[in-house]
């Protein structure tokens, strides 16, 4: 069987907050080496499926560099491939992608130059591993136009995702669905979906071809309800781990959650692959750890030097940690360096920031929310922007967030309260 | 600059570094934590602009071949870019094996024809260094020299008995050679790189009967006034990494800032696609209670215990309580709880059981077995093997690759023991003959 997959990458994800300013939610550093993607990609290598459409629309750069020539996945030969598919000009003068559906229908003409005999829809936002084949037999043992994956998620938050109702009939695989309903305020079961569509393709482009014309252009919104009953649309069980990492709590503590011997999301097991071009990974050193180093309970990848103490942080490839510096409880991205006696308390630090001595960052207490993002960073995370320097002796307390690019001349005080948007 | 064709000698059999190279080419042993020895040749190479590099090969070239792949990893791809293996090949007598480093490049004169490039550098595949080959070339040109070799500057002359000497005179030219001498006369020792303009190389090639650039060709090129043979001053970091105690001080060179082996200033690249390489490593996880000091850790570790002074390649797990002091592991060893390993070799995937101790003692006797190759304290653990639980091995020992539980005679291994396997040597013979 014939499968094409197109991997939804374009999202933002405005709950990030400066995370996602240059890049994607899919493009997010996560765990020490990889992106996001990384785990649908390799989801992908692991099933045998090696023919992916990837659909960009914001800040596509820097998915392009990371997907590259897509041979960190194998889908690299005659007969296999990863294609970035960013909006085009089209018929319409500007043709920007209006939704998970719409994305889909603009890139009709490349679907139909491989002729797949299905189309699985994925996004590239989720942590998880799946061989996409458990759910490609099940579709073909049900004889599906549609299948869609669901995981069960507590009914606290049940109301966050699009929700299955399953028919009577359905086994602890799953079975046919009765009904979907997106994000509903009252939930209607505790089966999320995880915006996993499996076609066949022909129902695709009919379908596509008739909710577009009427300005339906989201899968879960507009679409998947309206196919119930008038096509087979069968819901599949999944029953492995699912990150879903939509807030800054949820992603740091996805992060934090790696910190065991044999972690749920178990990333050697998993095989995540990752591309080790982008940002020279592979160029790197083995890390360096100095005779003043003390670290636990961290992933360090290659291409660090620790001088310093490092507790409970995973810590991307090229980052320096000085003498007498102290990081906890934090994620560092690439290149990051945190100069002398420099200390970090549950700080998410972006790539190329770079912490002056003595700066500390995360002190005092979360009694306030931050002010720009009150529902959002709450909890005592504070961020640091992507290249952004801070000087020597800079006081940062919890829920603050600081703005990519800033120079050291641009900070005007010495202390930052509880909360602060520092720009 | 492709005005100078690279010829990596690779084929060299390493014997002195005992069962590292039983598996594979000394060039294809395991540098570093992610290297293998022959990446530092092939970045020189990269790095000083060469755009074709040859890689002859003779003894075990599996490892190297699968390990430069397309030449990709030191951007040796392209329409004006590559990397050539040349293994030896049927001429026109029956069995035409490498007889020695200059035969090797005499066999390979049709790849050299194919060619344009009026320079040929002679090189080898054994030697931990970083140099910038620019610059010898370019003194080969100013010097228009015939051959130009590469000498290392020996500051202390107790140090240059084992190597050839070349005594010079004002402007550098070499007017005598010493081969391993018992008094050096100078300070100058070959590194095995030689410079050679193409036509001159050829020429001598032709004219003389030996196999051997510094037994044969050097002496041809002193024996005509004519020839303009050129010494080529180098006072930076270089290593022959041909003894075991050599292998293991270059490692731990990499721990000493002032060593100059400084490769943050000048990148050694490394294949990451082999099997158990790198590409699909999860970065290293250190556990709360570990202790991980003065040491160089590759991704894909887990570690539990105390690592100090040491070089631990991808894939190496360290167990709880567990202390591995001035030591090499290579990828995907394991190590279990509440051991002890100092100044240990281990080779890839070897297993060491809960509460052992290695390299413990007072290092009474070197080894029995091989004296002149473990001496010095270091015990060589080899690929594949096993040490059962509760094991006390002391100074100077060799256990062979692919060695299990069974063999080992008791709980106690003495300073100087060897365990190896009935058909250990068997195996091994090509080595040991």
């Amino acid at each position: 069987m014939n499968i094409l997959a197109m991997i939804l990458a374009g999202g933002r994800v405005d709950e990030l907050s400066v995370l996602t300013l240059n890049r994607p939610k899919s493009a997010v550093p996560y765990g020490g080496v990889y992106r996001i993607i990384d785990f649908a990609l390799s989801n992908l290598m692991h099933s045998g499926i090696d023919l992916v459409g990837i659909l960009s629309q914001y800040r596509s750069s820097s998915l392009i560099h990371h997907v590259g020539t897509g041979a960190s996945w194998d889908f690299i030969g005659r007969k296999r491939g990863a294609f970035i598919l960013p909006p085009s000009k089209g018929t319409i003068s500007s043709d920007w992608y209006r939704g998970t559906a719409d994305a889909i229908y603009q890139n009709l003409d490349f679907i139909d130059t491989y002729q797949p005999d299905r189309v699985l829809i994925l996004s590239g936002d989720h942590i998880y591993k799946m061989n996409y084949g458990d759910l490609i037999r099940f579709h073909e043992a049900h004889n599906a136009d549609l299948s869609i994956s669901f995981v069960q998620r507590p009914e606290a938050e049940a109301s966050r995702f699009g929700l299955a109702r399953f028919d009577v009939s359905a086994d602890d695989q799953g079975g046919p669905l009765v009904g979907y309903d997106e994000k509903p305020e009252k939930p209607v079961s505790n089966w999320a979906s995880m915006t996993i569509y499996l076609f066949n393709t022909a129902v695709l482009r009919e379908v596509l071809h008739l909710c577009i014309d009427k300005n339906m252009a989201h899968f879960g919104r507009d679409i998947i309800p309206r196919l119930i009953g008038n096509y087979r649309v069968f819901g599949y069980k999944f029953k492995g781990i699912w990150g879903y990492t939509q807030t800054l709590d949820e992603y740091w503590s996805a992060n934090m959650a790696l910190l065991k011997s044999e972690p749920e999301i178990d990333l050697k097991k998993w095989q995540v692959r990752t591309n080790l071009a982008n940002g020279n990974i592979r160029d790197r050193i083995p890390s360096h750890f100095d005779s003043q180093a003390k670290i636990e309970n961290s992933l360090i990848y290659n291409g660090c030097k620790v001088s310093g103490q490092v507790t409970n942080s995973v810590i991307f490839p090229g980052v320096v940690v000085d003498a007498d510096a102290e990081v906890k409880d934090s994620i560092v991205f690439y290149d990051s360096v945190i100069e002398k006696g420099a200390t970090l308390t549950k700080v998410i630090a972006d790539v190329g920031a770079r912490i002056g001595p003595n700066v500390q960052i995360g002190i005092g207490a979360a009694d306030r929310p931050n002010v720009r993002y009150p529902d959002l960073l709450k909890s005592g995370i504070t961020i640091i922007g992507r290249d952004t320097e801070i000087p020597a002796s800079v006081q940062i307390s919890k829920n603050c967030i600081v703005a990519p690019s800033l120079k050291a001349t641009q900070f005007n005080k010495n202390v930052y309260h509880t909360g602060e948007y520092i720009e | 600059m492709n005005d100078t064709l690279a010829m990596i000698l690779a084929g060299g059999v390493g014997s002195r570094l005992n069962i590292l190279s039983y598996w594979r080419a000394k060039p294809a042993v395991p540098f570093g934590g992610i290297y293998r020895i022959i990446d530092f040749t092939l970045s020189n190479a990269a790095n000083s602009g060469i755009e074709n590099v040859a890689v002859l090969t003779q003894y075990k070239p599996l490892s190297i071949m699968r390990h430069i792949g397309t030449g990709e990893p030191w951007d040796l791809v392209g329409r004006t870019r590559g990397v050539k293996i040349l293994p030896p090949s049927q001429g026109r007598k029956d069995s035409d094996w490498y007889q020695g480093t200059a035969d090797a490049i005499r066999q390979n004169i049709d790849y050299i024809n194919n060619y344009d490039s009026p320079h040929v550098l002679v090189l080898s595949g054994d030697h931990i260094y970083q140099m910038d080959y620019r610059k010898i070339i370019n003194y080969h040109k100013e010097k228009k020299a015939d051959v130009t070799i590469a000498m290392l500057v020996i500051h202390d002359l107790e140090e240059a008995k084992g190597f050839g000497i070349a005594i010079t005179d004002a402007e550098m030219k070499i007017i005598d050679w010493e081969e391993k001498p018992q008094q050096p006369r100078n300070n100058l020792a070959s590194m095995g790189v030689y410079v050679f303009k193409k036509e001159f190389l050829l020429q001598a090639l032709k004219e003389v009967r030996g196999d051997d650039f510094g037994k044969h060709i050097i002496p041809y090129c002193l024996a005509d006034k004519e020839v303009r043979l050129y010494a080529y001053p180098f006072d930076g970091y270089w290593r022959d990494v041909g003894t075991l105690r050599a292998f293991w001080a270059a490692n731990m060179d990499l721990l000493d800032k002032k060593s100059g082996l400084d490769l943050d200033n000048w990148q050694i690249m490394t294949s990451l696609q082999e099997a158990n390489q790198i590409a699909d490593s999860p970065p290293t996880y250190i556990g709360p209670g570990a202790e991980v000091k003065d040491s160089i850790i590759s991704p894909g570790c887990e570690i539990h215990g105390t690592v100090l002074r040491s070089i631990l390649s991808p894939g190496v797990y360290v167990g709880k309580d567990s202390r591995i002091l001035n030591s090499v592991i290579m990828h995907d060893s394991m190590i279990g709880d509440n051991c002890l390993l100092n100044e240990v070799i281990a080779d890839k995937s070897i297993t060491i059981e809960s509460n052992c101790q290695i390299g413990v003692g007072p290092g009474k006797n070197v080894n029995q077995k091989f004296p002149d190759h473990v001496n010095t304290g270091l015990v060589i653990i080899g690929k594949l093997a096993r040490v059962p639980a509760g094991t006390t091995i002391g100074r100077n020992c060799i256990i062979f690759p692919n060695i299990e539980a069974s063999v080992y005679p008791g709980k106690f291994i003495e300073d100087g023991e060897t365990i190896m396997a009935r058909d250990s040597i068997e195996k091994g013979g090509l080595l040991f003959t």
